[in-house]
């Protein structure tokens, strides 16, 4: 099974507590499921016995997580929950028996398709949590730097990765490069960190220069700002890219920031680190909001900047009392 | 109790528990019952690790209010089904287990800090919230709880109340039961009370010190209010080798005894300087690694520490200097994560214990005896991590490499050492516990250690929970 070569890590986690204060849906949730520990549970009820695999009430438990990577990022080992999870449900869908809402929202990342449009020698990938919930990143994007192509059509594997459908993953992937090179274009812009992750993480272009679009900016003379913000950082940039070119530029621009919520090491991205909860299981990231919004109020938070459309989507649909603008938009003012 | 799932009465119970909490803070699915049915005691992951059948709730309940709470201990005094509060459910004593099925009562939705009060320097919280979070919130006052246990990450503040846990600090600034002002308390029977929020009081007996330390089988503590500090100017340490373990307790002890109020006294015996101290610090030698440290002015802090140092230096030792001890500081927690801190297929037991400093060194032996006499091949360990003015704490471990692959043999062996060292630890001085609690673990010898008195804290349980829902089985009280 995929999740045999992570075996250390369910034999590291399912007796130990000691990130549970930074797993966001259990902090909300109360639920020991949504826990690095109670996940390893189940894949140790697995790996005992197979039979398990089946066990819808371990199969939900283990697509709801919000894989943050916060609790891979505080353990002193850094044991990968995140990688355990992400097996599973490669096994789960292996199996044949993911959640029906799972199959059927899968199924718009199958077999997808790329154009390109525009000119110049930079691409930007309009990722569809962008295109169709952010195109005001876009917009922002366009107002700095006008001359680049744009590849859009779909999402370029991540979202089937994360569900747990590797093939077709790779083969969205695979299509994905090939426009890319097509372009001619060597430095690729991924606004979206989730899929700025993947195509790194994976190496998938290696004569490109893939930048998220904090990294590219920080490469442009853009006039200074002032003001103060509260950044809410990415999942991915964060801990599973270890990467702090959203906060370098917002601090190059000029922006003086302020720590949001009570800790740097507390995930704020409301499942983020998922890519689908908003859609998948909109309840639970009504409550995630629902801690921002409490921390936003308790410690007055101004204007929230986020570096994921993601967290956009879920700040702006669940609170949207909450003043919440992306990196992009900030770089633009 | 563990209802049948398919009787109608299982949907009735669960009807009126859903009315209280809502639709989803009910949980009944295989995945949450696992989640709670294994804490961080040693039975019960032996038990899961070799595929035997454990025993969970038939609900697990996640109230946001006292008043929740009350009704829910309602729910279950009418149908009679036992009630056994979950925090972090990170205890070692098996205290949060729920052996009997009925309700997994988890606390952890109720996580507000509710007050920071600078004037009286003090902080009110709901008890669900994890003792990491409240110490980061009292941070962004400017303020510390100065409550650093090794599981501030996962256990809440009503889980250091319920077994009068302790932080590494805890020789400046008190344990749990020291710290705490006053609380909020759901009784057996619903009944919300409070006790008394005044520094101290000729008012009767102090009510506040009955619940700590109940381990949920009084009630429920839904807040609490305790003493907040500033952030002192300074903080150092400084580290030693002693050649041995009774220079250094002698050594600890006389800092102890001339009052000079070190924040933490730590020291590790020879055995576990050898394997932790090495492994986790990396400082490979030979001896009894001795620590201390002091906070607050750093003036005061300088001079604390001169003296220190000086009783130190009246035996044979090795000065390590301060960046060891500030080694020590910033790895404090590193001990407790994997692969540092012991797991299966070893088995492993924190048989901690206090005494005071005539008998401590005594009651280490003792143990140390009782452990070799049941399992000559049992590795035995310990350091001495909470000080006192005349007394202090020994966190003694036994480890045993291979134990027997049947869960009953394996459990059959565990308990042999426990009954034994324990009782060894009572017999010169000591005592079941100094900070992880009694449980389901070490509940058959609060008879022995209590004696007749044990009869009044019987009468106590039986009159705030008559029907005996409150977790039962726990603390030496009878089962269900």
């Amino acid at each position: 099974m995929n999740m045999d070569k992570h075996l250390d890590v369910i034999n590291a986690c399912r007796y130990c507590f000691m990130c549970r204060h930074l797993a966001p849906l259990a902090l909300v949730t109360g639920k020991e499921t949504d826990t690095p520990r109670g996940r390893a549970l189940i894949a140790d009820q697995i790996r005992m016995n197979k039979e398990n695999l089946k066990n819808q009430d371990y199969v939900q438990a283990l697509y709801q997580a919000d894989l943050s990577g916060a609790c891979r990022t505080h353990c002193v080992s850094s044991y990968d929950e995140v990688g355990l999870v992400l097996e599973l449900r490669k096994d789960i869908v292996d199996a044949g028996v993911q959640p029906q809402p799972v199959k059927d929202f899968a199924q718009q990342f199958i077999n997808p398709s790329f154009t390109i449009t525009g000119e110049g020698d930079v691409l930007y990938f309009n990722h569809p949590c962008i295109k169709v919930h952010a195109p005001e990143m876009k917009t922002a994007f366009d107002k700095l730097a006008p001359k680049h192509k744009t590849i859009e059509g779909n999402d370029c594997g991540t979202a089937l990765q994360i569900l747990g459908y590797q093939k077709q993953a790779d083969e969205a992937a695979e299509k994905f490069v090939k426009a890319v090179k097509e372009s001619g274009c060597k430095t690729l812009v991924v606004p979206q960190p989730a899929a700025f992750h993947f195509i790194k993480s994976k190496n998938l272009l290696p004569d490109v220069k893939v930048l998220n679009t904090a990294e590219f900016l920080l490469t442009l003379d853009i006039p200074k700002k002032s003001g103060t913000l509260w950044p809410i950082d990415s999942d991915f940039l964060k801990n599973y890219q270890k990467n702090n070119a959203p906060r370098k530029l917002l601090e190059k621009l000029g922006y003086k920031l302020k720590e949001f919520g009570i800790t740097h090491e507390e995930s704020y991205t409301c499942g983020e680190g998922s890519m689908t909860m908003v859609f998948l299981y909109p309840e639970n990231v009504a409550k995630l909001v629902e801690r921002v919004r409490e921390f936003a109020e308790r410690y007055e938070a101004g204007t929230l900047v986020v570096a994921s459309p993601y967290t956009k989507l879920a700040l702006r649909t669940y609170a949207p009392e909450l003043d919440v603008i992306s990196v992009e938009e900030a770089a633009a003012r | 109790m563990l209802l049948n799932r398919k009787s109608y009465l299982y949907q009735m119970i669960k009807s009126e528990l859903t009315w209280i909490v809502g639709d989803d803070y009910v949980q009944s699915d295989d995945a949450e019952k696992l989640g709670h049915s294994i804490d961080y005691y040693w039975v019960p992951e032996v038990w899961h690790d070799r595929g035997q059948k454990l025993t969970g709730p038939d609900f697990i309940v996640h109230p946001k209010t006292a008043e929740e709470v009350s009704k829910i201990l309602q729910v279950a005094n009418t149908h009679k089904i036992p009630v056994t509060p979950w925090g972090g459910g990170a205890g070692s004593q098996g205290g949060a287990l729920p052996i009997y099925g009925g309700i997994a009562l988890d606390t952890k939705r109720m996580n507000k800090v509710l007050n920071i009060d600078p004037i009286s320097m003090t902080v009110t919280a709901e008890t669900g919230i994890i003792a990491q979070h409240l110490e980061w919130e009292v941070n962004k006052a400017g303020f510390s709880t100065m409550h650093f246990p090794a599981s501030i990450a996962c256990s809440t503040l009503g889980g250091f109340i319920a077994h009068r846990g302790t932080g590494v600090l805890s020789t400046k600034y008190g344990k749990i039961e020291d710290m705490i002002t006053s609380m909020e308390v759901v009784t057996p029977t619903g009944d919300i009370i409070n006790t008394l929020p005044v520094p101290r009081h000729a008012s009767g007996p102090d009510l506040a010190q009955l619940f700590l330390g109940s381990e949920g089988t009084l009630g429920v503590v839904t807040k609490a209010t305790m003493k907040i500090h500033p952030i002192p100017e300074s903080r150092k340490f400084h580290a030693f080798l002693f050649s041995n373990m009774h220079d250094g307790l002698e050594a600890g002890a006389k800092i102890m005894t001339s009052r000079l109020n070190p924040s933490v006294i730590r020291l590790y015996d020879n055995p576990e300087t050898a394997k932790l101290i090495k492994r986790v610090l990396g400082i490979d030698r030979v001896g009894s690694y001795l620590v201390f440290g002091f906070d607050g002015p750093e003036e005061v802090v300088d001079i604390q520490l001169e003296k220190a140092c000086k009783i130190c230096s009246e035996h044979g030792i090795e000065d390590l200097g301060t960046e060891s001890g500030q080694v020590w500081w910033d790895n404090r927690y590193k001990f407790y994560y994997p692969p540092y801190m012991f797991q299966l297929p070893q088995a492993f037991g924190t048989l901690d214990t206090v005494a005071d400093f005539s008998h401590i060194e005594a009651v280490y032996h003792a143990m140390h005896d009782a452990v070799k006499e049941q399992y000559p091949k049992a590795a035995y360990i310990g350091h001495f991590s909470h000080w006192y003015d005349w007394g202090c704490m020994l966190y003694a471990r036994f480890i045993i490499e291979q134990p027997p692959q049947d869960p009953e043999e394996a459990v059959a062996l565990y308990n042999r050492i426990w009954d034994a060292a324990i009782r060894a630890a009572i017999a010169n001085g000591g005592v079941i516990n100094e900070h992880h609690g009694v449980g389901l673990k070490l509940g058959r010898m609060m008879r022995d250690l209590h004696g007749p008195a044990f009869k009044v804290l019987e009468g106590i349980k039986k009159t705030l929970d008559p029907n005996n829902i409150m977790n039962p089985g726990k603390l030496g009280f009878s089962g269900y």
